[in-house]
């Protein structure tokens, strides 16, 4: 199979959905930035009763908190993206991406049909799995491609 | 003010990356084992000063060079020897055993064996090619019967062992496999392996490129993997396929896959159990799907270490502490008399050292494939340069300005980093929204009077031109990043590639070609 047709099969449920954190509706700008911080910098899906109603991406911090600190004390709500487009497990990898080529998207939540957070499509998702695809001609590689040892034996 | 106690500086990938040439061929698996080891030990939260890599000989065994912590490139097949000896004379440290097929289970299976049973706190990693890969391809302990390599042009006759196998019968107490190409499978078990308290044997299927290219395959590849192992879970049914489909039931002592339908449902299936020595075994005999994850995990003795120390303190308060010198001297004693001067040493010697270079390894170093044209946009990644990617002219900011003018401008042009330049324009940092997010949102109080340099990451990775697209990847899903700088030779910056250049590329040659 070439890479265009596994694309096309994929579906993201296989990928790795996790780089998320949840966050409740109504938590504090601030609190919300230390969930994030917490996980590594990852987005934040805004939950009320375990539904997402929005989105908080780094791209929002730095549009509407990162020049605004009076922002930092006031609700999550007020800065996240509300509805946000959401996928479904059974997407295939080539709809989603090209999705989020033509709209500008970093993020798509997946969420099954019955409402459940499943994870959320991220362009780091894609990198791992493109990565994996060449674990030979890419995983691996040297982190340094441009060294090159002055001695046979190397460790110089 | 007053300092309690001092925080562990937080420590990254990064600082365990050495400043050594890596020496492995590319496209050996041993690069990816190394980058999730590195990506793993951060997590730990040990200090770099508190970690040792020992190796005996071998391909893996270069590992401690490249790692930015102490290590020991020991004598073949003595490595877990030397770690013994450092792991009673200071068991505060996390050590890392790092051996081969050959080196591990051929010239120091014993020495392996007796570490295992000792349950010497240690982590043991054996990189498994079943190859002799340093020495140019004759075949190992673990290579399977009839395998054609320089040493056997008829097949092997021998029977290779069973890594597990081997480490469950000398008792270790924790045995887990996994696969260098499912780095994110692999840094689990590792942390896993770490975290244990006593002795650890994690077996990495490991690819040899050159020398036996086509071991693993069904299991290195993320298309087909998931069909062919099993990814054993303490407590969870025996259930794999990519699908979730298929499973593991017990007919008698002998595992056989079951498809999870015509009524047969998960509770007909094998629960993993990692405390049963019985299971353990049974599983390391599995071929398919073959097995990855925790066979073993006994948490209920005590490491090598702290017996001995136990019977030395209860030695000690028993007898007193004892006088080494009292009993050097308590026995008969002689002295051994000068002998008379030889002839020198060099008189013994003659011919010459041959004065060779490995002129075949270096070649392929240096110029590797000549890769064939191709529209298959696999390979087109692995082709084209990033050039292809049309990078955008760079947004540079000065290290001096403000936070708040740098996160304006970065908003103004709708770009997620700027790069960060001294005065000779020399690239020495990226700020990125990850920055933003992790270091001054919330944090920073005084946006006008921080600045860029105060917060940027220092010495980014950058790339040049004419570095191929997959390698990019490589990169960007090694460290995590989103965006790779461009620069020239003098390290000014050029430009800016990100991912979603490399999506719209994908995109673009998708539309632009029909359906294959
Ligand atoms: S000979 Fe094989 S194992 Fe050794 S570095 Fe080369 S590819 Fe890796």
């Amino acid at each position: 199979m070439t890479l265009r047709q596994e694309l096309e099969t994929e579906q993201v449920r296989h990928m790795d959905l996790q780089g998320y954190c949840l966050v409740e509706s109504e938590t504090s700008v601030r609190e919300t930035l230390a969930h994030m911080r917490g996980a590594g910098g990852r987005t934040a899906l805004i939950t009320r009763d375990g539904e997402l109603i929005g989105i908080f991406t780094e791209r929002d911090v730095m549009r509407r908190v990162a020049g605004t600190p009076e922002m930092l004390d006031g609700p999550i709500d007020a800065v996240m993206t509300p509805r946000p487009i959401t996928i479904l497990p059974d997407t295939s990898a080539a709809d989603a991406l090209w999705l989020m080529d033509d709209h500008h998207f970093r993020n798509l939540p997946v969420i099954d049909r019955q409402g459940n957070i499943l994870g959320d499509m991220t362009h780091a998702a894609i990198i791992q799995y493109l990565a994996a695809r060449f674990p030979v001609e890419v995983l691996n590689r040297s982190a340094r491609p441009d060294q090159y040892p002055s001695k046979p034996e190397g460790g110089d | 003010m007053t300092i309690d106690t001092i925080p562990l500086p937080q420590l990254t990938r990064q600082d365990f990356m050495s400043d050594q040439t890596v020496r492995w061929c590319p496209g050996c698996g041993d690069y990816a084992i190394l980058a999730t080891v590195q990506k793993v030990l951060p997590e730990l939260g040990i200090p770099r000063e508190n970690i040792v890599f020992i190796s005996g000989i071998g391909c893996s065994s270069r590992f401690p060079y490249y790692m930015n912590t102490y290590g020991i490139h020991s004598i073949h097949g003595r490595a877990p020897t030397l770690a013994t000896g450092l792991a009673i004379a200071n068991p505060d440290l996390s050590i890392w055993v790092i051996t081969g097929d050959g080196d591990g289970l051929s010239i120091g299976g014993n020495h392996l064996l007796h570490a295992l049973r000792r349950n010497v706190n240690l982590n043991i990693i054996l990189f498994n090619n079943r190859i002799y890969g340093l020495t140019k391809g004759q075949y190992s302990p673990t290579s399977r019967v009839g395998a054609k390599t320089k040493s056997s042009p008829m097949g092997t006759i021998e029977h290779p062992i069973n890594p597990i196998g081997l480490a469950l019968a000398a008792e270790a107490s924790f045995v887990a496999r996994s696969i260098d190409a499912h780095t994110q499978h692999l840094g689990e078990v590792l942390l896993q392996a770490a975290n244990h308290v006593g002795s650890s044997f994690v077996e990495v299927y490991q690819n040899c490129v050159i020398f036996n290219p086509n071991e693993w395959v069904g299991l290195d590849d993320r298309r087909t993997r998931d069909d062919n192992i099993l990814y054993l879970e303490h407590g969870k049914p025996m259930v794999f396929g990519k699908n979730h489909d298929r499973g593991i039931r017990l007919n008698g002592f002998t595992p056989e896959v079951v498809d999870l339908s015509d009524g047969v449902t998960e509770t007909d299936l094998v629960i993993h159990d990692a405390e049963s020595t019985e299971l353990g075994y049974i599983l390391s005999n599995m071929e398919y799907p073959t097995p990855m994850g925790v066979f073993r995990r006994m948490t209920d003795r005590p490491t090598y270490t702290d017996g001995l120390m136990g019977q030395i303190a209860e030695a000690q308060t028993k007898r007193g502490v004892g006088n080494l010198d009292e009993l050097y001297r308590a026995a008969d004693l002689w002295t051994v008399v000068p002998k008379e001067q030889d002839e020198p040493i060099e008189s013994h010697i003659s011919g010459r050292m041959a004065d060779e270079l490995d002129d075949e390894y270096v070649d392929r170093l240096a110029f590797g494939e000549e890769p064939a044209a191709t529209t298959d946009l696999q390979e087109r990644l692995a082709e084209e340069t990033v050039e292809a990617l049309a990078a955008h002219a760079p947004v540079e900011v000065d290290v001096h300005t403000s936070l708040a003018k740098a996160i304006r401008q970065m908003n103004t042009h709708n770009i997620g980093c700027v790069m960060v330049t001294d005065e000779n324009d020399h690239l020495i940092g990226i700020f990125t929204e990850r920055d933003v997010v992790m270091r001054v949102a919330g944090l920073a109080d005084d946006l006008a009077a921080a600045t860029v340099g105060q917060y940027m990451t220092p010495d980014p990775v950058a790339v040049r031109a004419d570095l191929p697209i997959a390698h990019a990847l490589h990169l960007m899903s090694l460290y995590g990043f989103r965006h790779l700088p461009l620069v020239d030779d003098d390290n000014r910056p050029t430009g800016i590639i990100s991912f979603r250049d490399v999506v719209r590329h994908l995109h673009g040659v998708v539309k632009g070609t029909p359906a294959d």
